[in-house]
């Protein structure tokens, strides 16, 4: 299996794919788009992170996505996000499906649910002594079904109160997670920098957010920014660079027409 | 067993917009998706098929545009979808609508199950199921949380009610509608989906089931709506709560007790 630390040696960006939507009414050409956003990111030799229903927004899988339209699999170019938003045969589908097509990273996060999302069962993972299956649960499942074929991340939000992130980041690395992404971040960020300290062994990728509109970003870090707020994407992902050097980077929102050429040489 | 389910496209939103002369929803400006209800009916159907063989029917009456609840039945595993749409079949009642249903059924032919959501949350009567048994004479059963085969003829069936539930037998062919806990509906996949974007959608017009025009639409519904207007929007606001620990707890628990929560 692959060490998530090189792609910080290497320097190979994560690059956040969205999958069509579910509800898509143009889903043949969405397909198209996400084909051509994947090759890009395969050519480029960075790794393609293909989310799982994000905000609760049903969409379809990344794996099956990848077996539909026969896309090439490089195991340290591929990163698949997992939520606790399934049904137990669908968890399994979709371990599976990542294992045959040799995809071995995969980003465990508790997700966002909808009312149409099932959401997974203690019972269903053995794990009765929990009322919810959050990502320690989903993580202890994933290590025990599938020993030895998953290399698995967790994430960190540096806008959480900071005992209470660090306590379930704990679990989280005692679960078996093997490599860190962030939540978003703009700037320097205390919490980053008390994580990089507290888990100096453990691969950290940071968040950029590459979209203009900063604004979009209240969600995630739970106060208001406001719409004029003025933001420059690759100004910052270079400030980051600098910052955190011992650091990967997850570009999330990038804009294939326009921006993802010139992300090419800022990672030096 | 050949199954046929219901389904109905409803309003997505609750901000739906009544037309002020005719008293109906006004459907052109709003999204639209499958009944929530109707998920539960659909998975039950094709859970039935895998378990016992046979086929289901995806069943619907509305405008073209519903042909896409259709395309998403089958996309979660129904063999096929047949439309009901026509002028002749526009502002039918829930007795107009269960008796064009049930000529559908009557025409499809050899049906031993009719599965419905229990009702629709844009009309919210819950009357087209039993109004498609009566009018099919044939036994019902509603409000179920499961279904079992008994045998080739007897389905056992548990019926949610407000004190608990009933366990009834129900011999086929029947009709049956089903309540959200009665399984967990699948999400379809991308080879269902894709497969679905190029099945035939059987169209029917009322001169394909037989119907008595006079007995569809309007003029075939007895219910006068008088005045229908939407709920009032829910409103919310937030309250920060600020203090040491202690303090906010307190506080919470106040809040809480002033609405009534704990």
């Amino acid at each position: 299996m692959h060490n998530p630390l090189d792609h910080i040696i290497n320097k190979i960006y994560h690059v956040e794919i969205l999958p069509p939507k579910q509800e898509s009414t143009k889903l043949l050409a969405d397909l198209d788009v996400f084909k051509e956003k994947y090759m890009r990111v395969m050519e480029s030799g960075y790794c393609a992170c293909i989310t799982d229903n994000a905000m609760g927004l049903m969409a379809f899988q990344g794996h099956e996505i990848i077996e539909e339209m026969k896309l090439p699999v490089h195991s340290d170019q591929v990163m698949i996000h997992l939520n606790t938003f399934h049904t137990k045969a669908d968890l399994d589908n979709i371990l599976l499906s990542c294992k045959n097509l040799g995809i071995e990273s995969l980003l465990i996060i508790t997700g966002d649910g909808s009312d149409r999302l099932p959401k997974l069962q203690p019972k269903d993972i053995d794990e009765s002594e929990v009322e919810s299956v959050t990502s320690v649960e989903l993580l202890r499942y994933i290590h025990r079904a599938y020993p030895d074929t998953f290399v698995l991340g967790v994430a960190f939000n540096p806008y959480e109160p900071p005992n209470h992130e660090f306590a379930k980041l704990s679990r989280k690395i005692e679960a078996g997670a093997s490599f860190i992404i962030t939540q978003p971040i703009i700037e320097q960020n205390p919490q980053v920098d008390r994580l990089l300290a507290e888990y100096p062994d453990i691969p950290v990728t940071v968040e950029a957010w590459m979209s203009k509109k900063l604004s979009l970003l209240s969600d995630a870090i739970g106060y208001k920014i406001s719409e004029d707020t003025q933001f420059d994407p690759i100004a910052t992902l270079k400030m980051l660079h600098q910052v955190y050097p011992q650091c990967g980077v997850y570009l999330s929102l990038v804009g294939f027409k326009t921006q993802y050429d010139l992300i090419k040489g800022l990672w030096i | 067993m050949k199954i046929v389910v219901c389904i109905k496209q409803v309003p997505a939103s609750n901000d739906a917009k009544i037309d002020p002369l005719t008293k109906r929803i006004i459907r052109d400006t709003v999204k639209s998706i499958m009944n929530p209800f109707d998920n539960y009916a659909l998975e039950e159907s094709v859970r039935l098929r895998e378990q016992f063989g046979g086929e289901v029917i995806a069943l619907t009456m509305g405008p073209p545009a519903a042909e896409a609840i259709l395309r998403e039945a089958i996309a979660l595993g129904v063999d096929s979808g047949i439309l009901l749409s026509d002028r002749a079949f526009g502002g039918s009642d829930t007795w107009a609508t269960s008796y064009a249903l049930a000529k559908a059924i009557e025409k499809i032919g050899n049906v031993d199950l009719v599965i419905c959501g229990k009702q629709a949350i844009d009309g919210d009567t819950a009357q087209v199921g039993p109004g498609i048994a009566a009018h099919l004479d044939w036994q019902q059963a509603t409000y179920l949380v499961e279904i079992k085969r008994k045998d080739e003829r007897i389905i056992l069936t548990k019926r949610l009610h407000e004190n608990g539930y009933d366990i009834c037998e129900v011999t086929l062919p029947a009709v049956v509608t089903v309540v959200k806990g009665i399984n967990t509906p699948r999400v379809p996949t991308l080879k269902g989906r894709l497969a679905s974007l190029n099945a035939e959608i059987t169209l029917w017009k009322p001169e394909d089931i037989d119907a008595n025009i006079e007995q569809l639409g309007l003029n075939g519904s007895p219910t006068r709506v008088v005045k229908t207007e939407p709920p009032a929007p829910r409103t919310s606001s937030t309250i920060k709560i600020e203090g040491t620990p202690q303090q906010c707890a307190k506080e919470l628990v106040r809040q809480l007790r002033l609405r009534s929560i704990v």
